[in-house]
């Protein structure tokens, strides 16, 4: 008996083939537009904790003003790192960089990457481990020497495959700005990726060398401090703000020459963006819902009073109550059923798709998968179910009347 | 209670309620008997409950007041949907003027529908089914839609379908009314061989052509019964 009414539901779909595609296609944009709406949404969170994963929290960036007047008159040096060292007390060490980009190859490689000139000590302060080789020595950083260590995409990016075991290309020279540079030291991946601080794709070279001999005038001067914990990043704030306005020479009234960023702020903030983002693509799958459920709703009430007229005839031949029901929530779960694994199976087509194309980044998600799946439920049983437990309340004669 | 009586309605009434909850009173007392074995017409003018009073008997729908026996059992006081749907099932066949089938199933499908929820299987009511259409000269036509058959083809796919659970009784609500003469006669033929094997047809019609197969003539008015035995002249 139970196997005759599934049976029924099934004939009942094939041969309403407009209405069936037509409802099951509300189901299926529903389901796949939840989705991929959702893997954006993940995306965007993850694609935040990905750049910042290994952003240390204590970290405190100092640089000069950029901007017409403040370049030139940026007064931020090397010297200040030590003032600010011996003087403050909530900031464990610092260290300069500068920073630049510079065009590097590699036999008929070439590629433009963002160069970072430091001492040894950055590295430390950075949290940035040595997969093979070794750091800059004094002698190297004292005597411009041409030496480089490089990112863990370089691996990629010139060997064209990141999993070109590091120790093989030590010893290698690259061409950096013209000049022949003899790779030390390759980095572990760190998976910082943020604009700021690319460290993956970067390449290192003693400060010296890339402040005379690299990068020149591109160079641009970036003081790295660490605060001692977590919880004296703001009060370090303030002393290293008052120390550079100190070692400066800055009067009372005139403006900071440099800028302070904290690593916890940034991470904020780019967060925030991620929620707000959410935010906004949560009201759009809303919206998507809504609407892919009229149209479902339309597909069905289009067809009631027919239906209506069908319960009508399997009254008068002796089907009870319950028979119609089951025959009609079969109907409805195999509609959404078929119609949410279309949808996952679409949605989760164009997740690599979008990811594929540049700038997308979209994770796909449990969540989004559950919530499409719940809202094909509802959605396939309440449409399709709800008329017909109406029209199952009719006396038969009400029924066959159709309405 | 006579043996042989099977059906006894005791001063039945049915009122329909508009929207606006105002009475609509269509039966007004109905007293009537109905032997197993009789072809009963039931005529009347337009508008006098005709079609209510058939569909009260065949439990499509339930009286307002007064007393329905269905072979001695008193089932006017029944409101289960399940024990209703098996009276339906079992007991009564019916025949519409509009056919009421279901147009997306074949014949065959159409037929067999009241021995699925007779919980009978797929194949024993598939023979049947074909064995009632063949009855009806529909034996070369059985995978046909409703919309590829004739009006009295699909009057015919009905009848067979009111058949096949075997039941006592055929209502028949003008079941000629959208036929052409011969197509009607026919049905009335079917009516007549299903009366022959001492079953019952109540019939609704307008027409004296089908009403002279009956063995009377019960005539409705104005929610009351005026005659319960007029007679055609049956040999013309
Ligand atoms: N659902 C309903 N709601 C209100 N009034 C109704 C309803 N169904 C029927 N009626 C009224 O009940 C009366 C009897 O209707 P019924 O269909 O039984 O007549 P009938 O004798 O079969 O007529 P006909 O010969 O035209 O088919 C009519 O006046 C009709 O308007
Ligand atoms: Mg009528």
């Amino acid at each position: 008996m139970k196997f005759e009414i599934l049976y029924m539901a099934f004939e009942a779909l094939i041969s309403n083939k407009l209405r069936t595609f037509l409802s099951m296609l509300g189901v299926i944009i529903g389901v796949s537009t939840v989705i991929v709406v959702v893997g954006i949404g993940s995306g965007a969170q993850k694609k935040v904790d990905d750049q910042y994963k290994n952003l240390n929290v204590t970290t405190i960036l100092a640089m000069g003003n950029r901007g017409k007047d403040s370049s030139s008159s940026s007064k931020i040096s090397e010297e200040d790192v030590a003032y600010v060292l011996e003087n403050a007390s909530f900031v464990a060490t610092g260290a300069a960089i500068v920073e630049g980009s510079l065009s590097v190859a590699y036999g008929s490689t070439s590629s433009s990457l963002p160069a970072i000139g430091t001492d040894p000590g950055y590295l430390d302060i950075a949290n940035l481990e040595l997969s093979a080789g070794r750091s800059f020595t004094e002698d190297e950083l004292t005597g411009k020497a041409k030496v480089a260590i490089i990112g863990y995409s370089s691996l990629e990016t010139f060997w064209g495959d990141e999993t070109t075991d590091p120790e093989s290309v030590l010893g290698e020279y690259l061409t950096v700005a013209n000049k022949k540079v003899e790779i030390i030291g390759v980095l572990e991946e760190n998976g910082t990726s943020s604009s700021m601080l690319n460290y993956d794709g970067s390449i290192f070279v003693p400060f010296t060398t890339a402040e005379k001999t690299l990068l020149g005038s591109n160079a641009r001067l970036m003081l790295n401090f660490l605060a001692k914990d977590a919880e004296s990043v703001s009060v370090a704030m303030v002393e290293i703000e008052a120390l550079l306005r100190k070692n400066h020479k800055l009067k009372d009234g005139k403006e900071n020459d440099f800028r302070l960023m904290d690593a916890g702020s940034m991470v904020e903030s780019a967060s925030a963006t991620a929620t707000t983002m959410a935010i906004l693509l949560t009201s759009v799958a809303t919206i998507v819902l809504i609407v892919s459920g009229i149209g479902i709703m339309n597909v069905m009430f289009v067809t009631v009073s027919e239906r209506t007229k069908e319960i009508g005839i399997i009254k008068a031949v002796g089907g009870e109550q319950k028979d119609i029901l089951s025959q009609f929530l079969l109907e409805a779960v195999i509609l959404s059923g078929i119609g949410g694994i279309i949808g996952v199976v679409i949605g989760e087509t164009i997740i690599p798709f979008l990811n594929s194309l540049e700038d997308w980044y979209v994770v796909a998600s449990v969540t989004g998968v559950a919530i499409a799946f719940s809202f094909s439920a509802l959605v396939g049983i309440f449409f399709g179910f709800y008329p017909a437990l109406q029209a199952s309340r009719l006396d038969p004669v009400d029924a066959l009347r159709g309405e | 209670m006579p043996k042989d009586l099977l059906i006894k309605l005791e001063g039945v009434k049915k009122s329909y309620f508009l929207a606006n909850g105002e009475e609509i009173p269509v039966l007004k007392g109905i007293d009537l008997e109905v032997k197993k074995g009789e072809f009963v017409a039931l005529m009347g003018e337009s508008g006098g409950g005709k079609s209510t009073l058939l569909n009260i008997i065949g439990c499509l729908h339930p009286l307002s007041a007064g007393k329905y026996f269905l072979e001695g059992r008193d089932i006017g006081v029944l409101r289960d949907d399940s024990a209703l749907a098996f009276i339906r099932n079992k007991k009564m066949g019916f025949v519409f003027q509009s056919f009421n089938l279901l147009s997306r199933l074949s014949a065959l499908k159409n037929v067999s529908l009241p021995a699925v929820y007779a919980g009978i299987t797929k194949k024993e009511r598939e023979a049947k089914a074909e064995k009632l259409l063949a009855g009806v000269n529909l034996g070369d036509r059985i995978l046909h839609k409703p919309t590829e058959l004739s009006g009295g083809q699909q009057q015919r796919v009905a009848i067979a379908r009111a058949l096949m659970n075997d039941p006592e009784i055929i209502l028949a609500d003008e079941p000629t009314g959208a036929l052409d003469s011969q197509s009607g006669e026919e049905i009335m033929k079917i009516f007549c061989d299903f009366k022959k094997r001492n079953k019952t047809v109540i019939m609704v019609t307008h027409t004296p052509s089908a009403a002279k197969y009956a063995d009377r003539i019960i005539f409705l008015r104005d929610g009351k019964v005026i005659s319960h035995d007029y007679k055609l002249n049956s040999t013309k």
